[in-house]
Formats: C-alpha cells, sequence, structure tokens
C-alpha cells in the first residue's frame, strides 16, 4: 500500500510540467468551442458540419507538420539536390493545401450555406487574434 | 471523336486533381486511422481484513476476510470505416481488441492465499449512425483458474449489447442487455442507462446495474465524481484447503459481490496519460461457494446451488489507477456520437477513467507558440 502511495505522491509531483504538454488538443478544443459559438450551428448542421471541419483541419495540421519535419531534417549541411527537393514540396504543400481547403470548404457549404461559411472565416480569423492577444499577455 | 475522348479524358483528370485526394496522397502524409487510443489502465483495488460472523463452520474455518485485486485491461483500435451519406452524414464503424488481466485476492486469515486469475481477450463493434444513435456491442471471454494450484481453467462469455440515443447534448439514455458475471453470478440483465447534462460538463449518469455518479469537472486537468458502483465476479477457487467436503472435488466456484459508494479524483495530466484516486465504503458484501459438480447438470439455470454464502460487514476500500493512451488519434471535436461511444467504452469497462472526454478549456495566458504554430500565420503578428 505504501508503494502505491509513494507512485501517486511522484505522479502528482509531475504532473506539473506535464500539463504544459496538452498543447495542440487545448487549442483545437477552443477553437470549436469559438466557432461554435459565433456559427450558432443547428443542431442537424453540427452533426454534419463538425466530422468534415474536424477532417479539413487534421489534414492541414498533418500537411505543415510534414513540411516542418522534412525542412528541419534536411535544414542542416544540405545538397543542391535535397535543397531542390525542399524546395518542390514547399510548392506542392502549399498548392496541397489550396486544393484541401477547396474541396472542403464546398462540402462544407453544401451543409451550412455561403453565410455562415463567411461568418467562419471571420470567426477562425478572430480566433486566432485572440490567440495571438494571449500569447502576447493581453489575453483574458 | 478521339479529340473528344482526350478533352473528356483531360477534363476528368484535372477535376480529380483539384477536387479529389489524390494531391493529398501524393504527398504521401502518414495520418491518424482511428478515432480511439490504444488505452492500457492498470487498477489497484485493496480493502482490509474484515471478520466474518462465526456462526458457521466455514466462517471458523475462513476467518477474517480482505480483498487484495490488481487488474490490467487495454483495448486496441484494429479498424475503422468512415462512410458518408448523400446528406453529408458520415456514419462510422469501429473494431477494437480488448482484454484484461485481472488478479484477485482474497485475503482469508485462515487459509493459505488464493490468487484466483482471470483472462480475458474478446471484440468490440461500435457503430456511429451519423444522426443521434451509437451501437456499442461487446463480447468478451474469458478463462478463470486459480494460479496458486494446479485448478483447471473454466471458459465463460460475457457480452453488452447497447443501443445509445443522444437527445441532445444535455440528455443521453441507453437500452440493452447484458450478461455478466460481475454480481456474482451468471447474469442476463437489462442495461439502462440515462444522462443528464454534457459529458464534458457536470452530469449525472445513471448506468443499471452498474453504475451512477455525479461528475464534476474541476478546472481543465480533472474530474471529481461521488459514485456508487456494483463490483464482484466468479472466479474458480481450488479445493486444496478442503473448503468442499468431497475431498475428490479438486475446485469449485467462487462469487463475490459488493457495492461501492465512494469519491474519485481523476487527473488528467497529459493526453497521453492520467491517474485516479477512489476511497469510500464497500457495502453489501456478499461471498458464495458454488459447487461446480452440483452444477454441472443446470446450467440453464444460473448456478444457484451453493454450498456456503456469507456477508462481511462494510469496510473501506482503495482504488488506485494509472491509464496509459498510446498512439494519434483523429480529431472527434463537437462529435456527440463519439464522444457518447467513449463514455459506452468507460461504461462497459466500469473504469470511467479509461477513455478522455474532451475538456472544457478556457484561453489562459499559458498558450504556448508550439501549439499554435498551425493556426497562426507569421503575418498574423
Amino acid at each position: 500500500m505504501r508503494r502505491i502511495f509513494k507512485i501517486v505522491f511522484i505522479f502528482l509531483v509531475v504532473q506539473g510540467s506535464a500539463f504544459a504538454q496538452h498543447g495542440n488538443n487545448r487549442v483545437e478544443a477552443l477553437r470549436v468551442d469559438f466557432i461554435s459559438k459565433r456559427l450558432n450551428l443547428s443542431p442537424a448542421e453540427a452533426e454534419k458540419f463538425w466530422p468534415i471541419y474536424n477532417e479539413y483541419t487534421d489534414k492541414l495540421q498533418a500537411i505543415k507538420k510534414n513540411l516542418r519535419q522534412n525542412f528541419r531534417q534536411k535544414s542542416g549541411a544540405m545538397t543542391e539536390t535535397e535543397a531542390e527537393e525542399l524546395y518542390k514540396l514547399e510548392l506542392q504543400s502549399h498548392q496541397v493545401e489550396a486544393d484541401v481547403h477547396k474541396l472542403y470548404s464546398e462540402r462544407l457549404k453544401a451543409i451550412v450555406g455561403s453565410k455562415k461559411m463567411v461568418l467562419l472565416k471571420i470567426a477562425e480569423d478572430d480566433f486566432k487574434r485572440e490567440l495571438i492577444k494571449t500569447i502576447k499577455g493581453g489575453g483574458e | 471523336m478521339v479529340k473528344e475522348l482526350f478533352f473528356f479524358l483531360g477534363v476528368s483528370l484535372s477535376s480529380v486533381s483539384v477536387f479529389g485526394q489524390a494531391s493529398f496522397d501524393s504527398l504521401k502524409i502518414k495520418q491518424a486511422k482511428h478515432y480511439f487510443n490504444t488505452v492500457i489502465a492498470i487498477d489497484a483495488y485493496r480493502k482490509p481484513n474484515k471478520d466474518l460472523e462465526t456462526n458457521k463452520v466455514l466462517e471458523k474455518k475462513l476467518g477474517a476476510y480482505g480483498v487484495r485485486q490488481t487488474m490490467i485491461t487495454f483495448h486496441v483500435p484494429i479498424w475503422t470505416k468512415d462512410r458518408i451519406l448523400a446528406d453529408s452524414t458520415r456514419q462510422n464503424q469501429h473494431l477494437l481488441i480488448t482484454g484484461n488481466i485481472l488478479s484477485f485476492r482474497p485475503t482469508f486469515t485462515g487459509v493459505p492465499d488464493h490468487n484466483l486469475m482471470k483472462f480475458g481477450i474478446g471484440l468490440r463493434y461500435i457503430y456511429n449512425t451519423g444522426k443521434k444513435g451509437v451501437l456499442f456491442i461487446d463480447v468478451s471471454p474469458f478463462i478463470t483458474r486459480d494460479a496458486n494450484s494446479s485448478s483447471r481453467g473454466y471458459y465463460r462469455l460475457a457480452s453488452t449489447f447497447i443501443y445509445s440515443h443522444n437527445t441532445s447534448s444535455r440528455f443521453n439514455w441507453r437500452l440493452g442487455i447484458t450478461k455478466s458475471f460481475q454480481w456474482g453470478n451468471r447474469l442476463y440483465l437489462p442495461f439502462l442507462g440515462l444522462r443528464f447534462g454534457a459529458v464534458n460538463k457536470i452530469n449525472f449518469t445513471f448506468q443499471f446495474p452498474r453504475y451512477s455518479s455525479l461528475n464534476i469537472p474541476i478546472g481543465e486537468h480533472s474530474y471529481f465524481s461521488i459514485y456508487s458502483m456494483s463490483q464482484g465476479g466468479l472466479f474458480a477457487f481450488s479445493n486444496t484447503d478442503t473448503l468442499y467436503p468431497k475431498l475428490s472435488v479438486k475446485s469449485f466456484n467462487f462469487s463475490r459481490f459488493d457495492i461501492n459508494h465512494g469519491v474519485r479524483f481523476d487527473v488528467r495530466s497529459w493526453k497521453h496519460f492520467s491517474f485516479y484516486v477512489a476511497m469510500g465504503l464497500s457495502t453489501r458484501n456478499r461471498l458464495t461457494f458454488y459447487s461446480e459438480k452440483a452444477n454441472r447438470s443446470r446450467r440453464a439455470v444460473n448456478y444457484n446451488a451453493y454450498f456456503f454464502t456469507t456477508k462481511a460487514p462494510a469496510s473501506f476500500f482503495l482504488n488506485l489507477g494509472l491509464v496509459f493512451r498510446l498512439g494519434q488519434v483523429r480529431s472527434s471535436f463537437g462529435i456527440r456520437n463519439l464522444n457518447d461511444a467513449t463514455d459506452l467504452m468507460n461504461a462497459a469497462s466500469g473504469n470511467y477513467g479509461n477513455s478522455l472526454q474532451p475538456m472544457n478549456p478556457k484561453i489562459q495566458n499559458k498558450i504556448n507558440l508550439q501549439s499554435v504554430q498551425d493556426l497562426v500565420d507569421f503575418n498574423d503578428f
């Protein structure tokens, strides 16, 4: 029993440092909450909207993460050929981002209509602004 | 004609590259396949020794009774299938492998320790209709044996079938049937569940016959619950102490059942790890010894022919657990049915800390740049 209490105590001590690693999930949850309030989706719209929106953001993040990882891995002593590959990958990634954005925007528009798509864009921008304010120390 | 054919092919291919998945796939990015993490939970449960009533011969022989139980449970998603309907509704199906290893040590002061083991491996199927309903099927065959002796293993099958309906984000009802040994016998019981309140906010949940609790989120990383939960099982018990008078009988069935009323504190340190501490009062403790031989001829009418049953006094209990969640998962923010599926998995395992529900975060200054780098462009600064 004492051993178990010791283990729990150690975890209680280290939890503070681990909290910082919630990072991305926390920001995603915040974003969903922020957009939900702004778009005022009906339950029927929400049922269809969030699975597609989540897939869309998952893809965008995967593209950015992939590009970032490639740059970090190869940005040291690279050959001209490797640099050319990275350069092409960056262009290709931006193109794919645009394609993904277009594809999913059409899908989302079919569910919520053009007006709410505009509101979505405004909500996303406002959310970014809130985040920046928070990082700068001017948030809530 | 040939020109028209080439024109048609050209238009088709260009539309695929713009609107299809080919361009994304060309980047060969590995994405998460499943919506649920692989979860491994280690659970320790302890109850101190309490004297049994000493009216019967066997009670005198057994002495006091306590519990030392350790359990490892896991589930691994193996298959996920999404389907988009014409009206943009997204349905999905999930198949998971589940498993558990349980060591239950009844600490009788009058007889040497027995280590009653249970090994189970099963399948779980979840169907999200994309509308309001979720279908949940869990089939868990398992084997029990007394590890401290050469007792043979007993094969059994537990299963649960539940339909869960999310009327709104604040109200859910469930209906189903469960075949379980949790109540100290082989029972087929209706499953009736009600939840008032959103899963990630203050809610009251009643899942007959397993669990009822009031859950209160505290901040972003912890949960406080007040709960009542049934706990028990049917195990193979070696007759090395000749508790069953017929010496030719090598083992018999041992069952225990209790209802725990307690408080629980869950800490979600990290998305891949959490732990919990629970304590309270264990009541209605019942122990029963069933003769395997006497029951063999009447399998259809449960294991009712017992040769000994007794009640132990209520006692304090302590329950600690560590939960590890492995791998990356697809986003399920705002998808009510997938949150409900997570809740169903917790209800089926009887452990509400296994799978995470999204918490309700607030914007605070501790947000770091790294966590928002995919959302914020440098031009925004």
